[in-house]
């Protein structure tokens, strides 16, 4: 009982029915093998066919498909489904966060000013190349978090590109109003917070600009960074006019002057495997991405929740096929036809003449 | 019933029945009347009103001559009709075995002998039987009881019932049958009526021989056993199913020849010429 118990308890792990009690309908999965869909011809003697090995397969072939239609069907109507399950998969890419900067100085091309005729807004160069990114790398969890005065977190780790895609596809919507980095940043750690795998781990920065970072807020990053080991990559994605972020600039050097080269010495501070590039064009992100892309390919396994899955429809299209078995058998059917009498004609015609 | 009326048909035998009843066919012994068959001295056979004159006249040394004829003798004529299940098939009974079996009777009737029918199947079935009669209308009884005679059951043990009650002189039997009883069962029969003049009909149906689908699905149950099978038709099984049926023929053919009876098969349809033509030859 035991053993009947366990595969009962197997069976129900995985798979379930709306409609438990419809399932004693199938009991009337027995019925083919008391009928069949023919109409039986008397024959002398049974004797009289051939033994036929290829009959009796298609006779038990038809009293199978009449089994497997009534199971189907009965299965269909019980509403059978796979339960939600969690599946582990094996992949190359790595954990990666895209953080965005939704300021509204992203709206505006690397000139720094609204984008007319062919120029492309920073923030639609970024969403073309970094869709172009994600579709390069199928087997990467991708989590999609923004900030600008506040960060905000949009979408999880998750490996279902789709809704990636819809996320990149959102970030040239017109931006808000100021830069958080640090708090985005502190969004994007926590995204690796539940995360234990042995894989490459990367947070993509993209912003235009930085702003200081609240020296609460650096602490907490410091630890998160102890915490969580990613790879960091920031790229800036600098107007013309705006200091970069390498070199020293000629005149005062204090965070409040030049947020970002102290956002890229802060970085560089925190102990992490990082770099930052800077592009001054879209074709300048392209190779930055490239380079990213270059980097981050170790194998990395996932688990991945793979949602209930209905399979009535399957169920019927089986049922459905059965059936149309059974009736293609049916419309085959001949019959074995006996010689009419011979005066049975003579009979039938003699009440005719009689009546003319 | 049937539009043209029945005609008899006449049939000849093979051997000279012994007997008293007068009848139509040349018997044993020497009769006053009937098929002449010789002339032999007066002295021989003291019987002055049958002198042949002018055979007499005609003999140089003067001897007197009597002719000598063949008396007329009935003989029984006994139709056993196999009512087992397998019978059923194409109403074959109620169809040309009923036809034949009026026709025999009608004309053993006319020729002056009596008829009697027994309907078996694993026993003799009394309503299907009618005992040696031959009164005028007999040929609508035997119709009707074999219309009326539903075949069923299993095996065809009635026969040698049926074979214990035919008479005690040589008749001439009628086995109506599909012979799809096994071969040491037949020989059985046919050692049970040793003493009469057997005539097998083989109750054939060609749409189980020959006219068979060639392609298509066919569920087929036995009419005696009622175990059903599904049969895939096609060319090839089609071909073998009719050899299987023409080495069964061929077997049938054997055993009826090794004791010298010669079958009349009653196929699809009473063929009332070819039978006349048969029973004619003897």
């Amino acid at each position: 009982m035991s053993w009947a118990g366990s595969i009962l308890d197997g069976l129900t792990r995985d798979w379930g029915v709306d409609h438990p009690l419809v399932l004693a309908l199938m009991a009337l999965a027995l019925l083919p093998f008391l009928a069949t869909p023919f109409v039986r011809r008397g024959i002398p003697s049974a004797a009289l066919v051939p033994v036929d090995p290829l009959s009796r397969a298609v006779a038990a072939a038809l009293r199978l498909a009449g089994c497997l239609a009534i199971l189907a069907l009965v299965l269909g109507l019980a509403g059978l489904h796979r339960r939600e399950q969690s599946v582990e998969r094996e992949g190359t890419g790595a954990h990666l966060v895209l953080l965005f900067d939704r300021s509204s100085s992203m709206d505006n091309s690397f000139a720094d000013r609204a984008p007319t005729g062919d120029q492309e807004s920073k923030s639609a160069a970024a969403k073309r190349l970094l869709a172009e990114f994600v579709a390069r790398r199928p087997h990467d969890r991708i989590g999609v978090a923004a900030f600008s005065t506040s960060p905000m977190p949009v979408l999880p780790l998750t490996d279902h590109h789709e809704v990636v895609d819809a996320a990149i596809d959102a970030i040239d919507r017109p931006g808000l109003a100021f830069t958080d980095v640090g708090r985005g940043l502190a969004l994007a750690f926590s995204y690796f917070a539940d995360d234990t795998d042995e894989t490459s781990r990367a947070v993509l920065l993209v912003s235009d600009g930085a702003a200081l970072i609240d020296r609460r807020v650096q602490d907490a990053l410091r630890d998160a960074a102890a915490r969580t080991p990613v790879h960091l990559y920031w790229l800036f994605l600098r107007s013309r006019g705006s200091p970069g972020i390498f070199e020293v600039p000629p005149g005062e050097d204090t965070p409040q002057a030049n947020p970002e080269r102290h956002l890229h010495l802060f970085l560089q501070g925190l102990g992490l495997p990082y770099r930052a590039f800077e592009a001054t064009s879209p074709q300048a992100v392209a190779d930055a991405i490239a380079e990213i892309d270059r980097q981050e390919t170790r194998p990395i396994r996932y688990v991945e929740r793979v949602p209930r899955r209905d399979l009535a429809r399957p169920a019927f299209m089986v049922a459905g096929f059965a059936v149309a078995l059974l009736l293609a058998a049916k419309l085959a059917e001949r019959r074995l036809a006996p010689a009419r009498r011979t005066r049975a004609p003579a009979a039938e015609a003699a009440p005719a003449r009689r009546a003319a | 019933m049937n539009e043209e009326p029945l005609q008899p048909i006449p049939y000849r035998l093979r051997w000279r029945p012994e007997g008293i009843f007068p009848g139509a066919h040349p018997g044993h012994g020497e009769g006053a009347e009937g098929e002449f068959r010789r002339h032999v001295s007066l002295l021989r056979q003291p019987d002055p009103r049958r002198i042949d004159l002018r055979v007499s006249l005609r003999d140089p040394y003067g001897e007197l001559h009597v002719r000598q004829f063949a008396p007329r003798r009935a003989v029984p004529v006994v139709a056993l009709v196999d009512l087992s299940g397998s019978m059923r098939f194409g109403d074959a009974v109620a169809g040309r075995v009923a036809d034949l079996c009026a026709l025999l009777a009608l004309s053993a009737m006319r020729a002056g002998d009596s008829f009697a029918l027994f309907g078996c199947d694993a026993h003799l079935r009394e309503e299907a039987s009618l005992p040696l009669a031959r009164r005028r209308g007999l040929e609508e009884e035997v119709r009707r009881r074999l219309i009326a005679a539903q075949p069923e059951g299993r095996g065809a043990a009635g026969l040698m019932e049926a074979a214990e009650r035919l008479p005690h002189r040589c008749s001439l039997v009628f086995v109506v049958s599909d012979f799809l009883m096994p071969a040491a069962e037949l020989e059985n029969l046919f050692d049970a009526l040793w003493r009469h003049e057997v005539v097998p009909v083989v109750v054939r149906d060609s749409s189980v021989e020959e006219r068979l689908p060639r392609w298509g699905l066919v569920e087929v149950g036995d009419l005696e056993t009622g175990a059903a099978r599904l049969v895939f038709m096609r060319p090839s099984l089609r071909e073998r199913w009719r050899l299987e049926a023409r080495e069964r023929r061929q077997a049938l053919e054997t055993l009826f020849v090794r004791r010298g009876l010669r079958a009349i098969d009653l196929k699809d349809a009473l063929d009332v010429e070819a039978l006349a033509r048969r029973l004619m030859e003897g």
